[in-house]
């Protein structure tokens, strides 16, 4: 039975990770920040009693599912929008921007050049698995990033082992095309790894 | 042979470019914006809040329970108390059925009709019989 304490930590260790995959699910910060606040609170209002253990499986298990109600609404939210545009487009232009917005946390390297390349591969990174068919990208992020095991992908995406190795050998084999693509090699990834 | 060894070599490859990506994504993740990261906290505030209110309230960190009547809020205990009293009730009735069939074979296989032991003329020679 997991403490208090032992939720808040487990949390702090995820959050980050769980905005981040959110973002590339559903490319809108805002809803990705509602998405994982709502699945950090059925967590500890549906799990209270189970022990710490569980709690990466369960809480993976309860983000994507919040993801996919997320896409539901938004399907429908879409059509209404759809069939209400004839009555004029709002302009977001005046919308107030907060600076903290863009300051960023963490200790960047002093290399301004360094800076620079870092920032774009990982933007080529991030908009190829944002490419990703949902279902290659949940396997991927579970699987890699997560590092559950493949008994435990397949539970919390609720589908066969199989599936999942195929989806994680698709996600794999399209994202190296998708970088390939925009210039990054195989060998260049692998080193980028080693050096962060 | 040869087409398995170099399947397995690919997958091989591709997992390991997979740990550098993920690597690099995970640094980024670690560079959000105040905002955002304040946010998170929020929502990890009201998170184990609410898991104060569901578990901590009837339950100690050790484990123990923090006044009586908690158990009433965890199933499993709530569960084990109903089987225990369905187990004593199901007792008490047994014991009842047996006392029953007890005294009915008494009254049957005495001497005496079943009238005689409310009768309080016999009361004397009842007494009597049962201090021999």
């Amino acid at each position: 039975m997991a403490s208090s304490q032992e939720l808040s930590d487990f949390l702090r260790g995820v959050e980050r990770r769980a905005f981040k995959q959110t973002v590339y699910a559903v490319r809108d910060e805002h809803a990705a920040l509602d998405i994982v606040q709502d699945a950090m609170l059925k967590l500890s209002e549906k799990y209270p009693d189970n022990p710490v253990i569980e709690y990466p499986m369960l809480f993976q298990r309860i983000l994507q599912n919040t993801m996919r109600d997320f896409w539901r609404r938004q399907k429908v939210r879409n059509i209404w929008t759809s069939l209400l545009s004839s009555f004029g487009a709002k302009n977001d232009d005046g919308e107030d921007r907060d600076p903290l917005d863009t300051i960023d946390v963490g200790d960047e390297a002093a290399n301004p050049a360094a800076q620079l390349e870092s920032s774009q591969t990982l933007y080529v990174i991030e908009k190829a698995l944002e490419k990703l068919p949902a279902r290659q990208r949940e396997a991927f992020v579970l699987r890699y990033w997560e590092e559950l095991s493949v008994a435990e992908t397949a539970e919390s995406m609720g589908c066969s082992q199989g599936s999942v190795k195929t989806h994680c050998s698709r996600a794999l084999h399209t994202m190296a095309a998708l970088l390939e693509k925009q210039g990054l090699g195989s060998q260049d990834i692998e080193n980028l790894g080693v050096e962060s | 042979m040869s087409a398995d060894n170099t399947n397995h070599n690919d997958t091989e490859h591709l997992e390991a470019q997979a740990k550098g990506l993920v690597s690099l994504l995970d640094a980024r993740a670690q560079r959000l914006s105040m905002r955002t990261l304040k946010k998170l906290e929020e929502g990890r505030t009201h998170a184990v809040e609410m898991h104060k209110e569901r578990h901590g309230a009837s339950m100690n960190n050790d484990g123990t329970l923090s006044h009586w009547g908690a158990w009433i809020d965890h199933h499993r205990l709530t569960f084990a108390g109903l089987v225990l009293i369905a187990i004593i009730s199901t007792f008490i009735v047994l014991q009842n059925m047996n006392n029953n069939e007890t005294s009915d074979a008494f009254l049957l296989g005495a001497d005496l009709p079943p009238e005689a032991f409310v009768d309080k003329g016999f009361e004397p020679s009842l007494n009597k019989r049962a201090t021999i």
